[in-house]
């Protein structure tokens, strides 16, 4: 039986795991491109190698992030997602897209069409 | 008998195992815990008398607890608020302590808590904190705490005795015995494959584990720790026995 340290439950056997895929940084969500978005969401590296993954316990349904290499199969580290999600992200649109009024023409344009 | 029989088809909550209870000629009594409405417990199975069925609770015995109060809260301002409630809290993850009163609370994670009542359906916590959320859902709690009903979700069943942690030795993968597992643990782990939260709490002198599981597949929970009793004579024991340990 393969063990996995879950980091609150310690050392379980595999069985009581969930994979759930590999970790990516998350674009800037104000900036990225329809593109990045897709990259983020659907496609994955499939790397031969060190990766960092989601896994999660089942029995306690605790999400946390594994190092492991692909090659060899060893989990290198388990830690808990706090490491990196250590705060808030608020998906606050940009400043202009949240404006739902038409964009103010050019002063002097408004000026000669009143004229 | 028929009326004690009554007293767990016509109360307004029953275990999921009232049938299997039945069939092993059960006597109930009732069970008002004041949260979630009337409700019977198996007092002892068959003609045993309280002696009996003592001395198989400290040999191996398995009871259903599951119409007893309980409840759940996660969320990062849960231990603070639980805290101002009066409630002492186990300071670490995978622990759990009792209240002067008898409740249980586990610390399933850094922010989330399971709380269950004494042996008589009684707990002033619970209690307490059911009047406030009964009323209105979570709106009376503070920001970040979430309440986490387990009365229906989960069934509570207490498999004890000396014989205990052999039996969960053939269904659990963690070392449960009772040098390696001290009194006040917690293990969230599969037990007969099924998932669950697992509680040492010792019943004065006897050996003591408190399961919570998915209530939907706890007769098969239950009918597998009858299986792996059987090996060493265990057998299912009504709440007076525990009550007497």
């Amino acid at each position: 039986m393969k063990l996995l340290t879950c980091p609150l439950n310690g050392l379980r056997n595999i069985t009581e795991f969930t994979y759930g895929g590999e970790y990516h940084p998350m674009p800037d969500h104000q900036q990225a491109s329809s593109r990045e978005w897709a990259e983020h969401v659907f496609f994955h590296d499939n790397a031969a190698g060190v990766v960092i993954e989601w896994w999660c316990h089942s029995a306690s349904s605790y999400w946390f992030l594994a190092e492991r290499n692909t090659i060899s199969d060893k989990i290198l580290r388990t830690f808990p997602a706090s490491e990196i999600f250590n705060q808030r992200i608020d998906f606050n649109p940009l400043p202009e897209l949240t404006s739902t009024a038409p964009s103010t023409p050019p002063p002097t344009a408004t000026q000669k069409g009143e004229s | 008998m028929s009326s004690s029989i009554d007293i767990a088809t016509t109360a307004l909550r029953r275990s999921q195992l009232y049938r299997r209870h039945i069939e092993m000629g059960a006597v109930f009594e009732p069970l008002s815990d004041g949260t979630a409405g009337d409700s019977a417990v198996v007092c002892h199975y068959g003609t045993n008398n309280q002696e009996q069925e003592l001395t198989q609770a400290q040999h191996l015995g398995l009871a259903d607890l599951s119409t007893l109060p309980r409840m759940g809260f996660k969320g990062l301002g849960a231990p603070d608020w639980a805290a101002a409630q009066g409630i002492q809290l186990p300071a670490q993850p995978n622990q759990a302590t009792l209240q002067t009163d008898g409740t249980l609370v586990a610390r399933l994670s850094q922010s989330e808590l399971l709380l269950a009542s004494n042996l008589n359906g009684l707990s002033e916590s619970i209690e307490s904190i059911a009047k406030t959320t009964q009323s209105a859902r979570n709106s009376e709690l503070p920001e970040r705490v979430y309440s986490l009903p387990r009365s229906d979700s989960h069934s509570w069943l207490v498999l004890c005795g000396s014989r205990a942690a052999e039996t969960l030795a053939k269904v659990c993968g963690v070392d449960l015995r009772p040098h390696k597992f001290a009194n006040g643990e917690v293990a969230q782990t599969s037990i007969a494959k099924i998932n669950g939260v697992l509680v040492r709490n010792d019943l004065g002198e006897t050996l003591s584990y408190c399961i919570f599981s998915d209530s939907s597949s706890v007769e098969f929970l239950w009918d597998s720790l009858h299986d792996a009793m059987a090996e060493f004579k265990g057998a299912a024991i009504g709440i007076q026995a525990l009550r007497d340990c």
